[in-house]
């Protein structure tokens, strides 16, 4: 079954060797010229269903590698867009902020609103400026569309902000006429009341229709005159029989606020704002 | 000998040049990869008389030479040679042993890339020692494991004689 030695030192195998051999050295010399057809030949033959085999594969491997780099960009712009209407409203804020800024007759210092993930934070949260920037405590805090609360604490860099949500918030407040006048307090600490604010100590004979818009008063000097602090819903409870309550929808919502002025200087002396935010006086 | 046998060992070496058109770019570095073309060609002329394993090199070598003009010539000269002198080694040492095979599978593609280099003259200096005394003898690593796991899994298949078939 196996071929000896002396099979395989025939002279016709020997001259295919020595002729195999010629070739490729006569192929070596080949011009340049000459090379890149006869290459061409080979592969456009005998190589091609090979090449194409090769083809396919390459195509089958970056297809794949494809797939995954579009899988992975479509997830990112799904994640992109989950994010775009909360951009878009941050967009809208900032440029209620820029707008309110140029009209604004007191000093303020722009903060951006540091939140905390946690079910206390539309309650107080720090914002981004504090005694360095000239913020001190009681300034008010506003956003385009209206109050946000005072300030709490002063630290150098940051301050607390106690939110109008903050069971121990009050304000002076009146119907954007002036023909009421009350104190606008949190409605609750807890349930879902604690989204909604209470006008209080209205007197019995006043009546206060839905969507009356309350502001500020102004009274006690903390909080200047005419800024929006939400919009009447309806009547609460009755206290006494001698004195209303009023449900009032917040202007602003806390937790959707991520950047605020502080005022830190007085308005001129009699002036109200509310002139001011009634332009912005629509939620982006 | 069932005349079956002697299309199993064409279709063996079938496969081996269609894994090296489809699988080989899956295997790693390009240097270090097995080279399955000359592995089917090394099979056949450890299995056939010197003349048909010279010719057959330069066939084979002639078509590498096709898909790199650059070194044209070069490929088949060394396939030549490789075809040649593995047909008279297998001869020589006389033996159906597989570690003689696995080495005669690494020296045969060491041998190959050597000429193919020197012939081309493309490689000097370091580059040609890296190539000589690293990536080769890796390739060469390869390429004999291969080898032999084809001639252990498919032995019997791959045993014929072309000078008996």
């Amino acid at each position: 079954m196996t071929i000896g030695a002396d099979r395989y030192g025939s002279r016709a195998g020997t001259l295919v060797f020595l002729g195999c051999v010629a070739l490729s050295v006569a192929a070596m010399s080949v011009p340049d010229t000459w090379r890149e057809p006869i290459s061409r030949a080979i592969r456009q033959t005998i190589l091609a269903p090979l090449l194409a085999l090769q083809e396919e594969t390459e195509t089958l491997r970056s297809s794949r590698a494809r797939l995954a780099a579009v899988t992975a960009e479509r997830d990112s712009a799904i994640l992109a867009a989950a994010f775009l209407p909360e951009l878009r409203a941050e967009n809208a804020r900032l440029r209620g902020l820029l707008g309110l800024g140029s009209r604004l007759s007191v000093a303020y210092v722009p903060a951006e609103v540091l939140h905390e993930a946690g079910p206390t934070d539309p309650l107080t949260f720090l914002v981004s400026a504090g005694r360095k920037q000239g913020v001190r405590p009681l300034d008010t805090v506003v956003s385009p569309e209206g109050l946000v609360g005072v300030v709490a604490s002063v630290d150098e860099q940051t301050s607390v902000v106690a939110t109008w949500a903050h069971p121990e918030f009050r304000a002076s407040a009146m119907a954007v006429d002036g023909s009421v006048y009350g104190i606008v307090a949190p409605r609750g600490s807890e349930g879902p009341g604690i989204w909604l604010l209470e006008l209080q100590g209205v007197p019995y004979r006043n009546q206060v229709p839905d969507s009356t818009l309350i502001v500020s008063s102004g009274l006690g000097g903390v909080i200047p005159r005419g800024i929006p602090l939400g919009t009447v819903i309806g009547p609460g409870a009755e206290v006494e029989h001698w004195e209303r309550t009023y449900l009032v929808r917040p202007a602003v919502h806390p937790a959707s606020v991520t950047h605020v002025m502080i005022l830190t200087g007085a308005p001129r002396s009699g002036a109200s704002l509310k002139d001011l935010f009634q332009a912005e006086g629509k939620s982006p | 000998m069932r005349k079956s046998d002697r299309y199993r060992f064409w279709i063996v070496l079938i496969g081996l040049v269609l894994l090296h058109f489809s699988v080989r770019t899956r295997l790693g570095d390009d240097r270090i990869a097995p080279d399955f073309l000359l592995l089917a060609l090394l099979m056949y002329t450890i299995r056939a008389a010197p003349g048909p394993s010279a010719a057959a090199g330069f066939v084979v070598g002639l078509l590498r030479d096709a898909l790199t003009p650059a070194s044209f010539g070069s490929a088949a000269l060394a396939h030549t040679l490789v075809g040649y002198f593995s047909s008279w080694a297998k001869a020589v040492f006389f033996a159906e042993n597989l570690f003689v095979n696995g080495c005669i599978l690494f020296g045969g593609t060491w041998v190959r890339n050597l000429v193919v280099v020197l012939a081309s003259g493309e490689l000097k200096g370091s580059p040609l020692a890296w190539e000589l005394l690293v990536w080769s003898p890796l390739q060469s690593l390869t390429t004999a494991a291969v080898g032999v796991v084809v001639l252990w899994t498919l032995g019997r298949w791959v045993s014929v004689r072309m000078g008996d078939a």
